[in-house]
């Protein structure tokens, strides 16, 4: 393990700007790609947030923006980390209006927090990722990570209506505000969501909220190969169902939504013992409203469906769905995945080649996602026996990238470290680099945010 | 430059039948639908994006401002040429370039009438969703620059919630791409952050949309109560029931009488407000909605709930909503609309509040508005040829954006800030948060080329004086010679 080194007189500073209180060591549960970070800053508001940054910005230290932590693992490995942001202190809810369904909450405060808050009045905040239990507002932003819910009611980008930040020297900005509608201004929003961290430190964020359906149902679908589950797919997607979920699952994914109560050694697919069901892919479709709209589905579906869950055993479900990505973490620390992101009639191709890369490279394959918003969570996984090399990752992505059709691509969001130097983790990038690299330099000219991870 | 120099400039690029640069035909470009002018030096129509790059090459290299044009429907002076330069229209680049069915996508010129994309969809089903009350005449590329919304984007949301990728081109000429047909691709947002950025970013050549499928049933309800504050009260009531209308509108008694007299769309004449209420989804949510919105509509005091039995009913509701703005013409010679945004909480004392503004400056004001998404629009009538009535709609309009602020609003829901409510940023945002937008402004267009003088005050312009015989090129809300007109 190594650690990133700031020097005695430069966290005593900070110290005076925080309070010596809110400056400490990195510990463990703060490694990022194997490295310590040289300190920890808690600050309590955005004026303290922006206070550090500009500390930072004058004395060349690299600032890491750290939620949950969930999220730390993608992108290219950090230069190096002086200062981890932590935003654990910024956890107020600022505004909530539930009469007009808004709310502002601060960037620190955890997702599973907030559903609490919003179930109390019978609301939600359609955001399903993996480890809700930690991941934070801010950093779902930040990652724009989403789960199964984003086929009923999109990604964060379609309910997040206002957004405050600090940029790299410290001026504190903000955009949209508190409205459900709302065109004053540059879309500040859209251009933070998904920027990992590199523009902007997030501290506050405000969203569309909504009422909880009275009553839903889940409707389990298998099939033997992709092309009958992508047929079936296109067949709902122009049906006049509108489903909250449509998850799909492969064969070998079953296994990390089993739910097992004793979890096999870190690495160990043993596919001698598979889980129930672990040979056809799965479709999950959960939809909400009375009696008589979920026979509809029934009857759409028709000879497809398997069978329905309902109640807990759905709920129960549907977090281990989310966690997918999270499971797989824990069980394979050496595993690569990936998302990937194509248009909803080359699902077939896209599963197919993934799998014929993971195949020919000697790792398995599993996947999960949403193929009708053309979304996909990927797992590369070693097998126990034969650990696999950091070229063995680098070629599976290189031979995926190769066979993906146009208009589709795939990022890497967990591999191991020494992998991560041998290949291009992003993938090519679907917008103008020049244009996105005017930005960072706009918003983050001497880039302390982030240095080396996106957009470099 | 001279001007003529600049049209023969443009007619070498463009060709001669695609310039217009005579004083009588530049008079058609002072205006858009809000209540600015300016003056372009010259109007041209570029068929590819490779004109559009020549021209923008040369207008920045010259120094001179590019006004993108759609149709002119705005209503906050987006297109209007502020400080003379090149008025860009669209009317030539306005094919739909590709039908995706199976993936629910289109490709589209900018140029392409809004409702005639959903036309052209139609038979499989699809349709564009944004619908902009103009949607007859304004195009994809204003509704890209403008995020424009409409009365159905309550449930399925505006103009950034339906497209995936753009062609843009930039000042210096460079032809790029943002997005695709996924929202889910990798690299920061360009597509989000580009839409609504009122043209000053540069000009998308391209726009890939999402299609929706038509809905299998529809429900188009009319609630009629006796006050407008039951009307508002209901907008609450139904907002927490957890029913999502498709469409939520509402019509207070003034704007009705003045509808129904001019439509005959079956609005009761004595009533105090209306709510349009629509629902689309399968035929049996339809169904149960359709009954739980009467029961919540009957318990805040609704006099009666109507249902449109057939196709012509619903179009008749519609057409009253859609053409609002038009039959105010019988009842003043001039009108100004806000477009002020609030929580729907507050929609019952904002209304009062608006009431009140009315009674002070002894002017008429009335209520038609997209009550779902707090989206007022409040329109003071007056009349042209009294300058003290002009003076006193001005301050009224003011009071109610301000009152908008005052609440946790927004001063503008869809009609964009463009020039009408430059001026009204600061209070809306910090002199950081537009510093911020600057610097960002000037990644992309970084002479000011780009509809210079619009949106956030004090950004590079490339002209950072007026040019002289150009008319109302300074504060915008002084100019009255023409007011009204479009539709939100």
């Amino acid at each position: 393990m190594s650690t990133t080194s700031i020097s005695v007189d430069l966290r005593n500073e900070i110290a005076k700007i925080v309070g010596a209180g809110s400056v400490s060591e990195s510990s463990e549960r703060h490694l990022i790609d194997g490295v310590k970070p040289g300190c920890v800053v808690f600050p309590v508001d955005a004026e303290q947030v922006a206070a550090v940054l500009k500390f930072a910005s004058g004395n060349d230290l690299v600032v890491v923006p750290h939620g949950g932590g969930t999220m730390q693992s993608v992108g290219f490995t950090l230069e190096r980390t002086d200062i981890l942001l932590s935003t654990e202190r910024l956890n107020k809810v600022l505004h909530y209006d539930s009469g007009d369904l808004t709310l502002s909450v601060e960037a620190g405060m955890k997702l599973a927090e907030v559903q609490n808050l919003l179930a109390e009045r019978g609301q939600f905040l359609p955001l399903d990722p993996p480890s809700h239990q930690n991941a934070t507002i801010g950093g779902t932003l930040a990652a724009n990570v989403c789960g199964p819910l984003q086929v009923g009611h999109g990604s964060v980008r379609d309910f997040c209506i206002g957004i405050e930040f600090v940029t790299a020297d410290g001026t504190i900005a903000r955009g949209g505000g508190r409205v459900v509608k709302n065109v004053a201004g540059y879309d500040l929003m859209k251009l933070l969501i998904g920027s990992h961290g590199t523009l902007g430190v997030i501290t506050s964020a405000n969203f569309k909220v909504f009422p909880q359906p009275k009553h839903t149902q889940t409707f389990v679908c298998e099939f033997v190969s992709a092309e009958e589950l992508s047929a079936c797919i296109s067949r709902v997607v122009k049906s006049p169902l509108s489903p909250i979920r449509l998850e799909v699952v492969s064969p070998m994914g079953m296994e990390y939504v089993a739910g097992l109560e004793s979890v096999r050694n870190p690495d160990n697919y043993s596919p001698s013992a598979k889980v129930a069901g672990a040979t056809k892919w799965h479709l999950y479709l959960s939809a909400a409203g009375s009696e008589a709209v979920l026979a509809r589905y029934r009857n759409e579906l028709g000879v497809v469906l398997s069978k329905e869950i309902g109640g807990a055993e759905a709920d129960s479900l549907w977090r281990r769905i989310s966690d997918w990505q999270t499971t797989i973490s824990a069980r394979h620390p050496h595993a690569m995945q990936a998302r990937m992101w194509f248009p909803m009639d080359a699902t077939a191709k896209v599963l197919e080649s993934a799998e014929r890369s993971a195949v020919e490279n000697n790792l398995l394959f599993a996947c999960a996602g949403r193929p009708s918003v053309g979304n996909m969570n990927a797992a590369f996984l070693p097998i126990a026996t034969d650990p696999a090399s950091s070229m063995q990752y680098a070629n599976t992505i290189s031979a995926l990238r190769a066979a993906l059709p146009a208009g589709c691509g795939v990022s890497v969001t967990q591999c191991p470290v020494e992998a991560k130097a041998r290949f291009d983790v992003w993938g090519a990038q679907q917008a103008d680099i020049e244009l996105m690299h005017g930005i960072k330099q706009a918003l983050d000219p001497k880039m302390i945010l982030n240095r080396g991870r996106y957009i470099v | 430059m001279v001007e003529n120099s600049i049209a023969h400039e443009l007619r070498q690029i463009v060709g001669a039948d695609a310039v217009l640069d005579k004083p009588e035909d530049l008079q058609l470009y002072t205006y858009d639908g809000s209540t600015g002018q300016g003056r372009p030096e010259a109007v041209c129509f570029p068929q590819t994006t490779e004109h559009v790059s020549r021209i923008l090459k040369f207008a920045n290299k010259n120094n001179i401002p590019i006004v993108p044009r759609g149709a002119g429907t705005g209503l906050s002076g987006g297109s209007i040429a502020r400080q003379g330069g090149i008025v860009l229209g669209f009317a030539r680049m306005n094919k739909v370039l590709e039908v995706d069915a199976a993936n629910h996508r289109a490709t589209v010129q900018p140029g392409v009438v809004n409702i005639e994309l959903s036309n052209a969809v139609a038979h499989l089903g699809l349709y564009f969703a944004p619908d902009p009350s103009s949607q007859r005449a304004c195009t994809i590329g204003g509704n890209v620059a403008e995020n424009s919304g409409g009365p159905h984007t309550l449930a399925s949301g505006v103009t950034v919630n339906h497209v995936t990728g753009l062609e843009v081109v930039l000042p210096d000429g460079r032809v790029t791409e943002f997005g695709g047909k996924t929202f889910n691709g990798c690299g920061y947002d360009l597509t989000g952050f580009f839409i609504g950025s009122e043209g000053t970013l540069g000009v998308a050549t391209k726009i890939t949309v999402k299609l929706m499928r038509l809905p299998e049933s529809v429900a188009t309800l009319l609630a009629i109560f006796n006050t407008v504050e039951d009307a508002a009260q209901t907008v609450v009531a139904l907002t927490s029931s957890g029913i999502t209308p498709a469409a939520l509108e509402l019509l207070d008694g003034l704007m009705l009488r003045a509808v129904e007299d001019a439509y005959h769309a079956g609005y009761p004449l004595d009533s105090g407000a209306v709510l349009l209420i629509e629902l689309e989804g399968l035929r049996e949510e339809v169904e149960e909605y359709a009954t739980a919105v009467e029961a919540i509509c009957k318990k805040q005091n609704a006099r009666e709930t109507r249902r449109a039995k057939t196709e012509e009913e619903r179009t008749l509701l519609w057409m009253g909503r859609k053409h609002a703005f038009g039959a105010i013409g019988r009842l003043a010679s001039g009108f100004y609309t806000q477009d002020g945004v609030i929580p729907r909480t507050k929609i019952p004392q904002t209304l009062q509040f608006i009431e009140t503004v009315g009674k002070k400056y002894s002017l008429r004001i009335g209520n038609v508005f997209h009550a779902g998404d707090g989206n007022l629009h409040p329109l003071i009538m007056y009349d042209i040829r009294d300058p003290h009535q002009a003076e006193c709609t001005l301050k009224a309009g003011e009071e109610i954006l301000q009152y908008c602020i005052d609440v946790g609003g927004s001063i503008t829901g869809e009609h964009g800030v463009g020039m009408e409510k430059i001026d009204m940023m600061p209070k809306l945002f910090s002199p950081a948060s537009l510093e911020v937008m600057k610097r960002l402004r000037n990644v992309f267009n970084p002479l000011g080329i780009l509809n210079p003088a619009k949106m956030i005050p004090g950004a590079r312009s490339c002209r950072e004086t007026t040019m002289p015989g150009h008319a109302s090129l300074g504060d915008p809300s002084k100019d009255f010679a023409r007011m009204g007109g479009g539709a939100p």
